[in-house]
């Protein structure tokens, strides 16, 4: 099949989805993944912590653990349509970082993207594919942040590929 | 629709998009940063394409009354929070859509990245238990609070109902400034094109 032969045009499957996130937000609401990356901290918080997670008042004042969220499989499904993608087009391959320094930038880098969305009750999908379109003033907050934010972690890059750090 | 129904839809979308970013290569990081460090903008041109039909798309349903818009209380922990969030996915080299879809091709960058996310989350989950900043949902009023440091809610719709003008119509400004963008980018290309032709 041509789809898994050579690499799609980002601004045909874009537009793709851009068209398929109109529907969703006709249906339930727009594409959104911070939502349910919490939703599924909250049930591995619970897994392990059992009822210790109420007494953490988060964990029922603002995102009651619930596996039946709809937003927690809008990120399954991401990865699961990834692995067909990947196998059928043969690029399924275990790759792991290979410098410290890049297990430490991903480290920092992922609790920081962690703590960033709850802060903000927002990530970029819905900065980006929601509220902005919907024109709501936390999209127009958001962009300037992740403008910001996206600038200033690139000069951290730049001096780590360049060896300064 | 039941909730069942909802997670079907919810992973069917979800799949659909698994797939067509990983066969595209698209990555919102590389948008923002690729853009900033080494001007080129093969990702940044199909975010602003994606952006100008969905500001149609949306406002256009909102204008009669339909769709399902996000409602919840702004204010300066946006900016803050998507300040730490771009740096965080520059380092991690992926964002919310790229850590699930490398994860999906065996990246284990990717998976670490993912599980760093929920460690992040309940950190601040913790924090919040004791700040209890930014307001919960029970505790958005709507409106400006400069003490919480609030901005309140506005959308197309209350955009709609606050000057009677149809909302399509400010999300076509929107589009046209999205268009502009993307105009300037092509002419950026071109004109690099060019150079590289010329040399």
């Amino acid at each position: 099949m041509e789809l898994f032969k050579k690499t799609l045009d980002p601004v045909i499957a874009l537009s793709a989805i851009a068209v398929l996130d109109i529907f969703l937000f006709l249906i339930v609401g727009a594409w959104t993944v911070g939502g349910g990356e919490t939703m599924m901290t909250g049930l591995i918080a619970q897994f392990f912590l059992g009822d210790t997670l109420d007494r953490i008042p988060f964990w029922h004042e603002v995102f009651r653990p619930d596996a039946s969220y709809w937003k927690i499989y809008i990120s399954l499904g991401m990865l699961f349509g990834a692995i067909v993608g990947a196998i059928a087009s043969k690029e399924f391959f275990w790759r792991f970082p290979r410098r410290i320094s890049e297990w430490v930038m991903i480290t920092i880098g992922g609790l920081l993207m962690g703590i960033g969305i709850r802060l903000a009750f927002v990530c970029n999908v819905s900065t980006f594919f929601g509220l902005t379109p919907e024109l709501n003033l936390g999209g127009y907050l958001s962009i300037s942040g992740i403008l910001a934010g996206a600038w200033f972690g690139s000069l951290i890059y730049k001096r780590v590929l360049e060896g300064d750090l | 629709m039941s909730p069942t129904g909802q997670c079907l839809v919810a992973f069917v979308f979800g799949s659909v998009v698994g797939l067509l970013v990983q066969r595209s290569r698209f990555c919102n990081t590389a948008a923002l940063r690729d853009a900033m460090l080494f001007r080129t903008f093969r990702n940044t041109k199909a975010l602003l394409v994606a952006m100008m039909i969905l500001t149609v798309g949306f406002t256009g349903f909102i204008s009669v009354g339909a769709g399902n818009p996000m409602r919840f209380d702004v204010g300066i922990n946006q900016v803050l929070g998507l300040f730490l969030f771009g740096v965080g996915m520059v380092l991690a080299g992926a964002c919310t859509v790229s850590t699930w879809v490398k994860a999906g091709e065996g990246n284990f960058g990717a998976i670490w990245a993912l599980i760093f996310t929920f460690v992040g989350m309940f950190l601040f989950s913790l924090l919040w238990s004791y700040i209890y900043w930014p307001p919960a949902p029970s505790a958005m009023t709507g409106e400006i609070s400069l003490e919480r440091l609030q901005l309140g809610f506005s959308n197309a719709q209350t955009l709609q109902e606050k000057t009677g003008i149809p909302a399509i119509f400010f999300g076509l400004i929107q589009t046209a400034v999205l268009y502009g963008l993307y105009r300037v980018i092509r002419r950026h290309e071109l004109k690099q094109s060019i150079t590289i032709g010329a040399a």
